[in-house]
C-alpha cells in the first residue's frame, strides 16, 4: 500500500518575504484584468448596457419618445400577448423561416460537408472550404440585392428556366425568396460546422460496421449520424439563432407579407408608430428567444466545432 | 489510505478573500448600470434638454464652415452643393432619410445637433413645433421668402412660415407601365383594386401609413384625414382585399423594377416618377381622380443646430430663383417659388405631371397631424396590415 506524504517543509524552496508575496498577489490579480478587460469592457458598453437599456425601456408601457415616462409596468409584453393583436403570429412567422432554413441549410449543408470531409482529396480540402467562405467577404446587403435579381419575374432565374422550357417561377416577394436567401446567407457557417465535426469521424467504426453486414446505408445512419449529432446541434443552433433575428433578407426579399421580429421592431422604433416601449419588449422577446438557443448550443452542441 | 484534502485550499489562501471581492465588483456594477439607465431613460424622454447645443460633447457639425443637412434622397446633387460652397465658401455634408417618421425618431433621440437644416414634410413640421424642436426664423435674414408663390406663404402647418421655408411640393400618384396593364389606362386610386387578380404582385404602395390608408379613404369618398374609426377601419379592410396585389411597401426602390418590368404599378411621389419618366419614357404618371395628397417639403433650422448662419445661407441660396430653376430643371420636383417658376422652360411649365392644372389641384388635400387617439387607429392598422 503506498501512501503519499507530504514534503517535509525543510526540503521545500523557503518562503518568499512577505514583500515579494504581496507583489505577486496583485499580479495574480491584475494579469487576468489586464488581458480581459478590452474585450470585457467592450462587451459591457456594447452589449451588457444597451441590452439592460432596452429593458428598461420594455418596462415602461406605451412609452413614446418625447413624452415622460409615466411609470413602470408589463404593459408592453401583456400587448404581445393580447389576442386579436398581430405580434404572437410576427413571432411565429419568425420561428417558421427560421427553423426552416435551418433544416434546408442542413439538407443542403451535409453532403456538401461530408463530401469534403471524407471522399474529397485530401489536398483540395481547404481550396474548397475556402470557395466556401468565399461569399462570407462580400457584404450580406449586396448579397441579397443580387437574390433580387436572380429571382424577380424578368430575372435570371426565369430567363434559365424559360430556355429550357421550364415555366417562369415567381417567387421574389413571398415566403420561398426568403428561405432560398437566408438558406444562401447562412450556409458557409453550417458547413464549416460539419464539417469540423465529419472531420473527426472514426473511419474504423465503419469498418467494423460493414464487417458486421450493414450496408452503406445502414451504416450512415447507425454510424456516422449518430457521430456527428453534436455538429448537427452546434451548427443547426447556430443558423436558427442567426435566421431568427435575420433583417437584411427578409426585408429585401419578403415583400409585403412577410412581417419578421426584426422587421416588426424596425417598424416600432422607425416607423410611423414609434412606440419604443413596444419595440423594446419585443428586443427582450428576442434576446430571450435566442438565450435559450445559445443555451442549447453550449449543452448540446460540439464545442470544438464552433 | 492516502491522505485526501477536503477541499485544496488556494495556494494564496485567499478564497473567501475572493468571493467577496467578486461579489463587490458584481454590485458595483449593477449600480453604476442602474445609475447610467435613469439617466437614460430620463434623457429619452426629455430630448429637449439633451439635445441643447451646449449640453454634451462638441458634435460634428460644430466647426466653422461645416453645414450638415438632412435631407430626402434626390433632393440634392453634386452640382448644387459644388455651387453653394463656390459662393458661400462653406462645405455641405448630406444625409439621407427615406421617412418623415424616420426622421423624426433620429432628431428626438438626440440626433438634431448633428445638423443645422432638416427637410421635413408639412405635417411633421407642425408635430416638430409642437415638441419644440424648431427654432423660429428671421425674417430679416431671409429676403428671398418674397420670391414665394402666395399660395405657400401662409400654410395651415406653420402660420406664415415662421419655422419653415417651403422648398419642394408635389403630389402622390401611380406610375406605371402601360405595356403590362392590357393596354388599360390608370386613371383612379381604383384601378388597382378593380384589376387586382391580374396584377398580383406586381404593385407597390409607398411605405407611409397615412398615403395609403389616405389614398384607400379617398377611393372610399371620405377625407385624406378621416377622423372616424369606422372609416378608418373600413380603408383598412379594403386594402386588406388589396393585399395579394401588392408586392412589398416601397417608398423608393421600386425604380428598377418598374422599369424592367418586374412591376407593373407603383404608387409613387411626383418627383421620383417623373425623374424615372426622364429616363424611360415609356412609362406614365397619373394624378388619380378622385384626388390625392398635395405635400409640401420644407427647410427647417432645428432648435439645436450647430451651424445656423450657415443655414440661413443655404435657406437663401435654395430661394434664390437662379439656383432654384436650375436645380428644379435637374432633380424635377416642383417648386413654390414664383419667380424660379417664372425662369423654367415652357415644356417643363406645361408639364401637368408636374404643375398639375388648378382643376385638378382642388380635388387634392394636404395631409395634416391627426390627434394622437386617431393617430394610435391608424398605427394599430397599419400594423395589422403590414403584419398580416
Amino acid at each position: 500500500m503506498s501512501t503519499t506524504i507530504p514534503p517535509v517543509p525543510s526540503s521545500l524552496p523557503d518562503k518568499p518575504s512577505a514583500q515579494t508575496s504581496w507583489r505577486r498577489k496583485l499580479n495574480k490579480l491584475v494579469q487576468p484584468l489586464v488581458l480581459l478587460a478590452p474585450a470585457g469592457l467592450w462587451l459591457l458598453v456594447l452589449l451588457v448596457l444597451p441590452t439592460l437599456l432596452i429593458f428598461e425601456l420594455s418596462l415602461i408601457p406605451g412609452f413614446r419618445l418625447g413624452q415622460p415616462a409615466d411609470g413602470y409596468g408589463i404593459g408592453n409584453y401583456l400587448e404581445i400577448f393580447r389576442p386579436g393583436n398581430p405580434y404572437l403570429q410576427v413571432i411565429g412567422r419568425s420561428l417558421f423561416f427560421a427553423v426552416g432554413s435551418t433544416l434546408l441549410t442542413l439538407l443542403l449543408g451535409f453532403p456538401v460537408a461530408y463530401w469534403i470531409a471524407v471522399m474529397a482529396p485530401a489536398r483540395w480540402r481547404n481550396l474548397l472550404l475556402v470557395g466556401f467562405v468565399l461569399p462570407l467577404w462580400t457584404s450580406s446587403l449586396l448579397r441579397a440585392y443580387a437574390w433580387i435579381t436572380i429571382l424577380r419575374p424578368t430575372g435570371l432565374l426565369n430567363s434559365i428556366l424559360g430556355a429550357i422550357g421550364i415555366p417562369g417561377q415567381d417567387w421574389l416577394n413571398r415566403s420561398p425568396a426568403v428561405f432560398i436567401g437566408m438558406a444562401y446567407s447562412f450556409l458557409p457557417y453550417m458547413v464549416l460546422i460539419l464539417y469540423a465535426s465529419l472531420e473527426k469521424l472514426d473511419k474504423r467504426l465503419l469498418e467494423a460496421a460493414s464487417d458486421l453486414g450493414a450496408n452503406p446505408r445502414q451504416a450512415f445512419w447507425k454510424v456516422t449520424v449518430p457521430q456527428t449529432l453534436p455538429g448537427i446541434a452546434a451548427g443547426g443552433l447556430l443558423v436558427f439563432i442567426a435566421s431568427l433575428g435575420d433583417f437584411v433578407v427578409p426585408e429585401l426579399l419578403g415583400g409585403a407579407s412577410s412581417m419578421t421580429i426584426s422587421r416588426f421592431i424596425f417598424n416600432q422604433f422607425l416607423g410611423a408608430t414609434r412606440n419604443w416601449g413596444l419595440g423594446s419588449s419585443l428586443s427582450m422577446i428576442l434576446i430571450f428567444a435566442v438565450s435559450v438557443s445559445i443555451a442549447l448550443l453550449i449543452k448540446y452542441g460540439d464545442r470544438d466545432a464552433v | 489510505m492516502p491522505p485526501t484534502y477536503s477541499h485544496s485550499p488556494h495556494p494564496d489562501g485567499r478564497s473567501s478573500a475572493r468571493t467577496s471581492r467578486r461579489r463587490f465588483l458584481q454590485t458595483m456594477t449593477a449600480a453604476a448600470s442602474s445609475v447610467v439607465l435613469t439617466n437614460c431613460a430620463r434623457n429619452l424622454s426629455n430630448p429637449s434638454a439633451a439635445n441643447s447645443p451646449t449640453a454634451g460633447s462638441p458634435s460634428p457639425g460644430g466647426n466653422g464652415n461645416t453645414l450638415y443637412v438632412y435631407t430626402w434622397a434626390n433632393y440634392t446633387d453634386e452640382e448644387l452643393l459644388k455651387n453653394f460652397e463656390a459662393k458661400t465658401g462653406i462645405r455641405t455634408v448630406v444625409d439621407i432619410f427615406d421617412s418623415n417618421e424616420a426622421m423624426l425618431a433620429k432628431v428626438e433621440a438626440g440626433g438634431a445637433n448633428a445638423y443645422s437644416v432638416i427637410f421635413p414634410s408639412d405635417y411633421i413640421v407642425a408635430e416638430m413645433l409642437d415638441k419644440g424642436l424648431l427654432t423660429e426664423l428671421d425674417r430679416s435674414r431671409l429676403p428671398g421668402l418674397s420670391n414665394l408663390n402666395p399660395k405657400w406663404s401662409n400654410p395651415t402647418y406653420d402660420p406664415n412660415n415662421a419655422h419653415s421655408v417651403p422648398a419642394t411640393w408635389g403630389t402622390t400618384g401611380l406610375i406605371y407601365d402601360p405595356a403590362r396593364v392590357n393596354g388599360k389606362t390608370v386613371t383612379d386610386w381604383n384601378f388597382l383594386w378593380q384589376n387586382k387578380g391580374s396584377l398580383t404582385r406586381r404593385v407597390t404602395l409607398i411605405n407611409d401609413v397615412r398615403e395609403v390608408m389616405g389614398a384607400t379613404l379617398r377611393s372610399l369618398g371620405f377625407s385624406y384625414n378621416a377622423k372616424d374609426p369606422k372609416q378608418i377601419e373600413q380603408a383598412y379592410r379594403k386594402l386588406v382585399e388589396l393585399k395579394p396585389a401588392i408586392a412589398s411597401f416601397l417608398t423608393n426602390g421600386w425604380e428598377d423594377q418598374l422599369a424592367s418590368g418586374d412591376l407593373s404599378v407603383s404608387m409613387a411621389y411626383s418627383s421620383d416618377a417623373i425623374s424615372l419618366i426622364e429616363e424611360q419614357s415609356s412609362l406614365e404618371y397619373v394624378i388619380p381622380r378622385s384626388g390625392t395628397s398635395i405635400w409640401t417639403d420644407t427647410m427647417v433650422i432645428p432648435r439645436s443646430a450647430p451651424n445656423p448662419d450657415a443655414a440661413y445661407e443655404w435657406i437663401n441660396f435654395m430661394l434664390d430663383p437662379a439656383n432654384a430653376a436650375s436645380v428644379v430643371e435637374r432633380l424635377n420636383f416642383a417648386t413654390p417659388n414664383k419667380i424660379a417658376f417664372e425662369k423654367l422652360p415652357t415644356n417643363i411649365r406645361n408639364n401637368s405631371s408636374l404643375y398639375p392644372p388648378e382643376d385638378v389641384l382642388a380635388k387634392c388635400e394636404g395631409i395634416s397631424p391627426v390627434p394622437p387617439e386617431v393617430a394610435d387607429v391608424y398605427d394599430r392598422f397599419w400594423t395589422q396590415l403590414t403584419s398580416a
